[in-house]
């Protein structure tokens, strides 16, 4: 085992970083060091400026847009008003009176938090597995998660369409789940976690106590997994509700199983802005500010299980992780 | 395959290999042959729900784009199918949009690489260089266009890209685009509004993981350095770059394997500038092309075969050579 030591994240304040600051003992502004937060200010302005504006324009009126009125950012002229006349168009969306957001908001939920509970169930004792127990394999196993881990997730769509497709079952919702259920990353982590937190001795002294293998997962290790309980679960939920490709090839064929990822691209089709002819015959109108709505509405479940799992992504046990 | 998520250089435990423990001399052979054989059986038997999602998720859709592939499209003609031997591969190789989707992703390779790996390298050693709370602060707010993955990226960029209520409107205009169709289909301009996006998406969580490694930098090679008569520049370049190398090597690598699959931004893209881009941009789009407008299946499962090869090797190269996942997997 030669992976990167941890290393604890407290930081005091080093020679290195006073040399940063300027001669030893001197708190004046360097050029070096008036550049650099100069420059992560741009950076910082960069990121935000058009994110203030787009949650703005889910706030504003599609007739100011349109006459560049508002101010700058257009956050002069934010309203409850507007929300809830938008929400109406994008709630009207649909047949008969609409409802087809909720309904694809539904089923996210429903596929995300069930691939997420599958992701779960498999990963920790999986992890725990690899981490802690001896058998042929073990190293060929880890190879495979890793490799399946690092590879993009769009590459085995349309195979995974085939699959479905071949059973008669695209189009339905179960087998989007089952497949979101497959989450490699979230044995890596279970994999980890038990490398780091438990040792090998607990597991000794727990079969010396008497206590079967499947006794140790459930009575040792579980306990003890709370930590990598919380990370597979918000990471497997980020990647199945932002997850696009896999419901556009197996729910497009049924308007009421779509999720909302695919939901808000149908929603951009149905817009004025891009598509006249389509739009000319919905009774909604779905100009920029209902879509960036219905954009900040989607994200909202995310926004609810970062501040959930936010203090398990604070302690430091994973340095990062990437959706991609 | 992995739902878009990938591992951060990981912190390891100094913890033993599984199964050097503790042993007592008075066990037998026999007795510890048992206890293994115990030990083989549940872990089998805690590996088996992921197993069945693995084969699943993962290995029965690999063979079944094999026979897939390998099968003849059923035409009206011959509704049947049955055995086509390498012809979808030929299909595929042949198709007039085959060489040119690779070629449109190295256009926007060459764009999107070097912008992006300036930009977490740079962003990260400048987080790194600053401690305390503005350096902190700076992280976490170069994470939150992270937060806005896919789709709703678009819908962003869709709002930066229409000139008609762009809060950079006033770019558009001086290079004489005044509607959303002319800023995206503007012959060059694909490339690096497709950069735009995917490095808006990607560096805030790729600054994190290269924050990780540069935290890993013990501080007592940073104070030898600063002791050593080393500035601030030349610690970053002399010391800590050296240092990442594997970090940034792993970035490259997944950023590379990233931008092969392109999908959503520019079918979504084509979809709000009136069709004005190719439909088929890039080899994910063809592949898709072939499946749901062609319905020629076998096409369609070599497409993801050709993909799935050249990901794999890419993966192969993260996880062998990128020295960041230590010798179990070797």
């Amino acid at each position: 085992m030669s992976l990167v030591k941890a290393k604890p994240q407290k930081r005091a304040k080093t020679a290195h970083q006073e040399a940063l600051a300027g001669p030893v003992g001197s708190n004046q502004m360097s050029v070096g060091r008036v550049a650099r937060v100069a420059t992560m200010l741009f950076v910082a302005a960069i990121f935000i400026v058009p994110i203030i504006g787009f949650v703005a324009m889910a706030f504003r009126d599609q007739d100011e847009v349109a006459a560049g009125e508002g101010g700058i950012l257009g956050l002069g002229g934010v309203s409850w008003d507007n929300v809830v006349y938008s929400w109406s168009q994008v709630n009207g969306f649909g047949p008969g009176e609409g409802g087809l957001f909720l309904q694809w908001v539904g089923n996210s939920l429903f596929v995300a938090v069930i691939g997420a509970i599958l992701a779960v169930v498999a990963a920790i004792p999986a992890g725990y597995a690899l981490a802690r127990l001896r058998f042929r394999f073990r190293r060929t196993v880890l190879f495979v998660t890793l490799l399946a881990m690092v590879m993009p997730n769009t590459v085995l769509v349309i195979p995974l369409f085939l699959e479905v497709n071949a059973i008669g079952a695209s189009g339905e919702l179960w087998p989007v789940a089952v497949i979101m259920g497959f989450f490699p990353f979230g044995v890596y982590l279970a994999y980890i976690h038990f490398m780091t937190t438990m040792p090998q001795e607990l597991v000794e002294a727990a079969r010396i106590d008497g206590l079967s293998e499947i006794g140790i997962f459930f009575q040792v290790a579980t306990p003890i997994s709370k930590q990598a309980v919380a990370l597979v679960t918000f990471f497997a939920f980020v990647a199945n509700w932002t997850n696009y490709f896999l419901p556009l090839a197996l729910l497009s064929s049924v308007q009421g199983n779509k999720t909302i990822s695919i939901g808000l691209q149908e929603l951009i089709g149905a817009s004025p802005l891009f598509n006249p002819t389509v739009a000319a015959g919905l009774n909604v109108k779905l100009y920029m500010p209902q879509l960036a709505l219905a954009t900040f509405l989607s994200m909202i479940p995310l926004l609810i299980v970062f501040i959930g799992a936010q203090r398990f992504l604070m302690r430091g046990q994973t340095v990062g992780a990437v959706k991609g | 395959m992995s739902q878009g998520t990938i591992a951060p250089p990981q912190a390891e435990a100094q913890s033993q290999p599984p199964g050097r423990g503790l042993r007592t001399k008075r066990q037998s052979a026999a007795g510890r042959r048992k206890l293994h054989q115990r030990e083989v059986r549940g872990a089998w038997t805690l590996l088996s729900p992921y197993m069945v999602l693995l084969l699943i998720g993962g290995i029965i859709p690999i063979f079944y784009a094999v026979y897939t592939a390998l099968q003849r499209p059923a035409t009206p003609v011959q509704p049947e199918g049955g055995f086509g031997g390498i012809s979808s591969f030929v299909t595929v190789f042949s198709d007039f949009r085959f060489w040119q989707t690779f070629g449109n992703i190295f256009s926007v390779l060459i764009v999107w690489l070097p912008i992006m790996m300036l930009g977490i390298v740079g962003l990260a050693l400048l987080v790194h260089a600053s401690p305390g709370r503005f350096g902190n602060t700076m992280r976490f707010l170069y994470y939150i266009p992270g937060a806005l993955a896919g789709i709703a990226n678009l819908v962003l960029w869709v709002y930066l890209l229409n000139p008609a209520q762009s809060p950079i409107a006033g770019l558009w205009n001086v290079m004489g685009l005044d509607t959303i169709k002319a800023v995206v289909a503007t012959d060059g301009n694909l490339p690096f509004i497709l950069a735009g996006m995917l490095f808006f998406q990607g560096i805030g969580t790729w600054i994190v993981v290269v924050n990780g490694g540069l935290n890993g930098i013990p501080d007592e090679v940073l104070e030898a350095a600063s002791i050593d008569g080393a500035n601030a520049w030349h610690t970053a370049w002399h010391v800590k770059l050296p240092i990442i190398r594997p970090w940034i090597g792993y970035a490259a690598l997944m950023n590379l394997a990233y931008g092969f699959q392109l999908f959503l931004e520019p079918q979504l893209l084509d979809q709000v500038s009136s069709n004005a881009l190719p439909d088929q941009t890039t080899p994910t789009q063809l592949g898709y092309a072939f499946a749901f407008s062609n319905y020629n299946f076998p096409a369609a499962a070599a497409m993801s075969l050709i993909l799935l090869v050249i990901t794999l090797g890419i993966g192969l190269l993260i996880v062998f050579r990128s020295g960041l996942f230590g010798e179990e997997e070797k």
